[in-house]
Order: C-alpha cells, then sequence, then structure tokens
C-alpha cells in the first residue's frame, strides 16, 4: 500500500513569547492508502490542527506535509485549492454549511464544481440523504436545521465527491448513536470497498472501537501510535 | 449557473442593505437619464434653432470667405454645385444667398445696414425665415408699376429710418464691379424682434441684390439642409467629395458658428462634471455595502474556499451581485422615469424668462427620448459598481480559509 499523507515534524505554533501556544509539536506520521484512523486526545491537544494541516488549509511554523507524493508546500494556491476539491472532503467541527443554500445544494456543491453530470449528481444526493436521515429536508436552508442535521449534511457535502482521502473533525459529535451508527458504517462501507482513506478526530467510543489504528495526542505531541491487531488484515 | 445562484440568493438576505443601495443606483439612474435627456434636448433645441433660424447644417463657400468675408469672393451658380446638391440624396433642401452691407435713406434719416440676398421660395424651404414675419407678406407682392422689388427689413431698421409697410426704401452702396449701386425698394414686410440679430437687415430677392451688386449670376454662399445637425460632418464630406475643388469650402453649422458650438460643448463639460459626482456618491455608497456584506461574510467565503471553490469564482460572485442588484435598480428606475421622460420630452418645463434667440422665442426647456438617454446611465451605474466592487471582491478572493473559520 502507498502512502497518501506523510507529515514531518510538522510543528504550529500559535501566538508569541508568553503567549506562545505549542498547538502541534513535532508530528510526524504516515498515512497508508485505505486506513480507517482516528486522532483522540483530550480538548486542546491538537487535533482539529492537525487535521487543517494535512488538509492545506493552514500552513505548519516548521516541518512539511506531503500529500500523494506532492510536499504541498510546492503547489500553488490554486493547485492546491483543486487538489483540495477533487481529493479531500472536509467535516469541519462546526459544520461550516453555505447559508443560502439548500441542503440538496450544500451537498451537492462540489460536484458542481467538478462538472459532475445532474443526473449523477441527484442520484448520489439522494443516496446520501437517505443514509443519513436526512430525507424531507432536501430543500431546507441550514438555518432551518438542527446541528445534528446540519452536521450530517456537512458529512454528506464531504464524501458525495468520493473524494480519496476524508478528513472530519468529530464527525458524529452531535448524532444520536443510532445516526452515528449508521454513518459509520456507510463510511466503513466505503473504505471497503472503495479504498477511501479516512482519517477522524473524535472523543467518540464507536469511532475508536472501528478504527484500525488510534492517534493519541497530548499538547500537540504523539504520545502514542496505535495500530490495532484485532484489525489487521 | 452557481454563481448566479449564489449572486441572486445572497441580494435578497440582506433585504434592507440591498434595498437601500438599489433605492441609490436606482435613484441615480433617474437623476442620470433625467439630466442627460434634459441636457440632449435642450442643446438639441438651441442647435435646431440655430440651423434652422439661418445658419443651416452646413454651409458652401468660397475659400475663406468664413475667416475674410468679401464681395468678390463669389460662387458661379451656374458652376454644377446646385446640379451636385440637387442630385445628392441627403441634401434636404439649400438656399443661395448675396451678402453686403449699404447705406438705407427713409424720409428723413440714413443708417447703415447689411442687406442680404435670398431666393424667397428656396430659402423659405430651408430655414425658419417666413415664420419670423411679424407684419406684411412675405416677398409675394410683384415688382410694382414703379419697377419697386418689394424687400422685408428688420425690426432695427424700422425704427430708425421711421418705416412701415408701403413706404419706400433708397439702399446705396457700391457694386462688385465698383460701380455706385443705388435703387429704390417697397417696405413688403418687416421680420424677426427688435433684438433679433437681423433688426438691421434688409432682405432682397436674390435678383434683386444680384442686380444691385452688380453680381449676375453670382452668390456668396449656400445653406443646405440635411435630414439632422448631427449628419453636418458626414454631409461636409460627402459634399466636399463630390464638388473637389480646392477653390470652394464646405464648413458644418459646428465651423460656421464655432463661438456658440464651442461654448455649448464648454457646458457639456460642465454637465459632466454634475453627473460625475452624482456618480461618485453612488459609488461610494457600492463599495461601502459590498465592503459590508464582503466582511460579514467571511467565514463563508472561507469555507467556499476550503471545499475547493475557485478564487476567481468568489470574485465573480460578488461582482455578479452587484452587477445584478444594478440592473435590476436601473430596471425599476427605467420604468419610473418612463413617464418622467415622456413628460419632460412631450411637455416640458416653461421657462420663467423665455428667451428671444435671434426672434424665434425658446420658452420652454424640453427633453430628449431615444435608446441612448436610457442605456448611457445604465452602463454608467452598473458599471462603476461593478470596477467599485473589484476592491472587495479581491479582499474576499484572498482570505486565507482557516482564517476565516476559526472562530478565535
Ligand atoms: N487560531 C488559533 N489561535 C490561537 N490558538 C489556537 C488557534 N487554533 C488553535 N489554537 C490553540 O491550539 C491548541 C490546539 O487546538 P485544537 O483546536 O487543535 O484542539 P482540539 O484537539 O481540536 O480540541 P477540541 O477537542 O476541543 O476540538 C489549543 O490550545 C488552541 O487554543
Ligand atoms: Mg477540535
Amino acid at each position: 500500500m502507498s502512502k497518501v499523507i506523510e507529515t514531518s515534524h510538522l510543528c504550529r505554533y500559535f501566538g508569541e513569547g508568553e503567549l506562545l501556544v505549542k498547538a502541534l509539536d513535532d508530528v510526524s506520521i504516515d498515512v497508508e492508502e485505505g486506513e480507517f484512523s482516528a486522532i483522540i486526545g483530550p480538548s486542546g491537544s491538537g487535533k482539529s490542527t492537525l487535521l487543517h494541516l494535512i488538509g492545506g488549509l493552514d500552513k505548519p511554523t516548521h516541518g512539511e506535509v506531503i500529500l500523494a507524493g506532492t510536499n504541498i508546500e510546492s503547489m500553488t494556491r490554486s493547485a492546491l485549492s483543486n487538489f483540495r476539491r477533487d481529493h479531500i472532503g472536509f467535516v469541519f467541527q462546526a459544520y461550516n454549511l453555505i447559508p443560502v443554500l439548500s441542503t440538496i445544494e450544500n451537498i451537492e456543491y462540489v460536484m458542481l464544481m467538478q462538472g459532475v453530470p445532474s443526473s449523477e449528481r441527484r442520484k448520489r444526493v439522494f443516496e446520501m440523504l437517505d443514509i443519513l436521515g436526512l430525507d424531507g429536508l432536501g430543500g431546507r436552508r441550514p438555518a432551518q436545521l438542527s446541528g445534528g442535521q446540519q452536521q450530517r449534511v456537512a458529512v454528506a457535502r464531504a464524501m458525495v465527491s468520493r473524494p480519496n482521502i476524508i478528513l472530519a473533525d468529530e464527525p458524529t459529535a452531535n448524532l444520536d448513536s443510532k445516526t452515528g451508527i449508521s454513518l459509520l458504517d456507510m463510511m466503513k462501507d466505503l473504505n471497503v470497498r472503495h479504498g477511501m482513506t479516512f482519517i477522524f478526530s473524535t472523543h467518540d467510543q464507536k469511532i475508536m472501537d472501528r478504527a484500525r489504528r488510534l492517534i493519541h495526542l497530548r499538547d500537540g505531541l504523539i504520545e502514542l501510535d496505535e495500530q490495532r491487531k484485532e484489525f489487521a488484515a | 449557473m452557481l454563481v448566479a445562484k449564489l449572486a441572486f440568493r445572497n441580494i435578497f438576505r440582506q433585504r434592507r442593505r440591498s434595498l437601500l443601495t438599489g433605492l441609490s443606483m436606482g435613484g441615480g439612474y433617474i437623476l442620470l437619464a433625467l439630466t442627460i435627456s434634459l441636457v440632449e434636448g435642450s442643446y438639441n433645441n438651441i442647435i435646431n434653432i440655430v440651423t434652422t433660424d439661418h445658419t443651416g447644417h452646413v454651409q458652401i463657400h468660397k475659400e475663406n470667405y468664413l475667416e475674410r468675408p468679401g464681395i468678390f469672393k463669389t460662387l458661379s451658380r451656374g458652376s454644377g454645385i446646385e446640379t451636385l446638391l440637387a442630385n445628392e440624396p441627403s441634401v434636404r433642401s439649400w438656399a443661395p444667398r448675396i451678402y453686403g452691407v449699404g447705406l438705407g435713406y427713409g424720409d428723413e434719416k440714413s443708417a447703415p445696414l447689411s442687406i442680404v440676398g435670398i431666393d424667397p421660395v428656396m430659402e423659405r424651404n430651408t430655414t425658419s425665415i417666413f415664420g419670423k414675419v411679424r407684419e406684411g407678406n412675405y416677398f409675394s407682392d410683384p415688382v410694382n408699376s414703379d419697377g419697386y422689388y418689394s424687400v422685408m427689413i428688420g425690426y432695427g431698421v424700422a425704427d430708425m429710418l421711421k418705416l412701415s409697410i408701403g413706404d419706400e426704401i433708397v439702399l446705396i452702396s457700391s457694386g462688385a464691379d465698383g460701380s455706385i449701386a443705388n435703387d429704390i425698394y417697397r417696405v413688403g414686410a418687416l421680420v424677426g424682434s427688435r433684438d433679433s440679430y437681423e433688426k438691421m437687415t434688409v432682405y432682397l430677392p436674390l435678383e434683386a441684390a444680384q442686380d444691385f451688386f452688380s453680381m449676375k449670376g453670382k452668390v456668396h454662399e449656400y445653406a443646405v439642409m440635411t435630414s439632422h445637425p448631427s449628419e453636418a460632418w458626414k454631409l461636409t464630406a460627402v459634399l466636399s467629395a463630390i464638388i473637389d475643388d480646392p477653390l470652394v469650402t464646405v464648413s458644418p453649422w459646428q465651423v460656421v458658428e464655432a463661438t456658440f458650438y464651442k461654448s455649448m460643448e464648454a457646458d457639456k463639460q460642465g454637465n459632466k462634471v454634475t453627473m460625475g459626482i452624482v456618480v461618485f456618491l453612488i459609488c461610494i455608497g457600492v463599495l461601502n455595502t459590498v465592503l459590508m456584506s464582503v466582511l460579514e461574510r467571511t467565514k463563508e467565503f472561507g469555507v467556499m474556499l476550503a471545499v475547493g471553490t475557485n478564487r476567481l469564482m468568489v470574485m465573480a460572485m460578488i461582482i455578479l451581485e452587484i452587477v445584478t442588484l444594478g440592473l435590476l435598480s436601473c430596471a425599476i428606475g427605467f420604468l419610473l422615469s418612463l413617464p418622467l421622460l415622456y413628460w419632460f420630452t412631450h411637455v416640458g418645463i416653461t421657462m420663467p424668462q423665455p428667451i428671444d434667440m435671434g426672434g424665434v422665442i425658446y420658452d420652454t426647456m424640453v427633453g430628449e427620448m431615444g435608446a441612448a438617454i436610457f442605456i448611457i446611465p445604465v452602463v454608467i451605474i452598473v458599471g462603476s459598481a461593478a470596477a467599485v466592487s473589484f476592491i472587495p471582491a479581491i479582499r474576499a478572493a484572498l482570505i486565507t480559509p482557516l482564517d476565516a473559520l476559526s472562530d478565535r
């Protein structure tokens, strides 16, 4: 299997002087294609920061991120933007939907930019609505949805374009356990069948139970990188 | 499509702000359309008055006649110019003229006068002179039993020489051949007003003037009319080409009435400054609106960029928003200005103090209707709004996704 993500000596500091926060401090990890991994750790340990750096949304203070063999530092802004559009699905901790678009429009947004034909778009969107229990909410704007519903839309948006890598920041935090499980089953299915790579940040035991690898973060450092035997192929 | 959808929905998101911006653009549209209509309308009106009163749209002379007129600088009626004029389809009408100066004698007094020979029929078809006859008959009386031609005089002549209809007037001058010119005429009509430019003029029928000045078959000027004053330069070029004689000069009214034309153009520039101020005020409003809406939506742009939206698309969306709003506002402004402009064009504003322009009374300021008057303000307003929103649009496109997303 090939490495899809590689970080070496990744550091991200915020502020300076007395207020300096080392959100990440010398983090080096490799992610193989088809992984189903979770970054875990207490609040403030740097999970979101790591996901942002991997997705090229933030720039490291030191160190580098290599995506599919390319150092993202060497990519132009628009190349990185296109790479993100075509290869990475993001689920943000604060769902971040586009307020003027309906559920369906939010979900199909990335596919629209990719030029996916409309029949295919509709098919995939309705599949997602079904899986995530969003039937009947397709025409609503984000402001008319509950937090959990918005989170499901955000998950749908990230996955519907079938990127190779999904970076999901606490995707189940606001879901009831039944919906959480069906979402995870769907992700697992995509992972197994299409070889999509998943990296989560989470506190959710259900995710930890299903993850093949647990990366434990504490104070910006990797405390433990745990490959779980029960999932060994 | 996606850009258009986003832009359109964003307009209806901040209804109050969009409404205010729309009002300023729509109001600006009405203001600009009205100004342009009135300015164009009154200038066209004045140009029409000036050109139809006497000047014509184009004039033909012996070379240098306009710079330094002289009795010897004549064109020969048989030279072929008249045939060319008669055959040129864009010439609507034309009139030959002779100019000279002389002394006029009434019963007791004498006065220096300008003497103008015109062809009664052709002049009447070309300029508004017939309409300016206030007393008597326009060259309708035949040569009387004493062989005296009937002439038309301005009110200044009538006052100074104490003449009225039917009186005799004696003119003295020198002919083109050096002979002394003198003859008796009968006052057939009074023309213009006490302060019109022809108040010290005597109009003679063309043949009478040719006899008087010993200029058989010769004229000083042809005044030519085409369809519209704006066609004058074109007709000048056409006539110069077909006359094709270096000793003959063809001039449009803009050259003949150069002083008038220049002061009018200067006045138009002044109006552009006024319109510029209106546009500037609209631009400030638009800039403010767009900057605010960009600032408020920073996070949203962050999301769009984070999921891989092209930066140009973000820019296009913002500019399209203001362009759409501008077009909507102008459409409403157009509908509202339609009855206003219709009224201005067909009724107009009555001036508190009518202006007498050479016997032609100019008392109503009327507007002008036309595609240009409705389209120019749209182009100005939407164009400058789009230009102004480039700054915030670029700003939005350069947002760093994560900075925008973090609430910290
Ligand atoms: N933009 C920022 N400016 C300053 N400090 C920041 C910024 N972003 C993150 N931090 C700090 O970096 C550290 C790591 O933050 P991060 O959001 O990665 O934590 P997390 O593990 O995702 O926490 P949580 O489980 O609460 O989401 C925290 O101490 C946070 O305060
Ligand atoms: Mg976090």
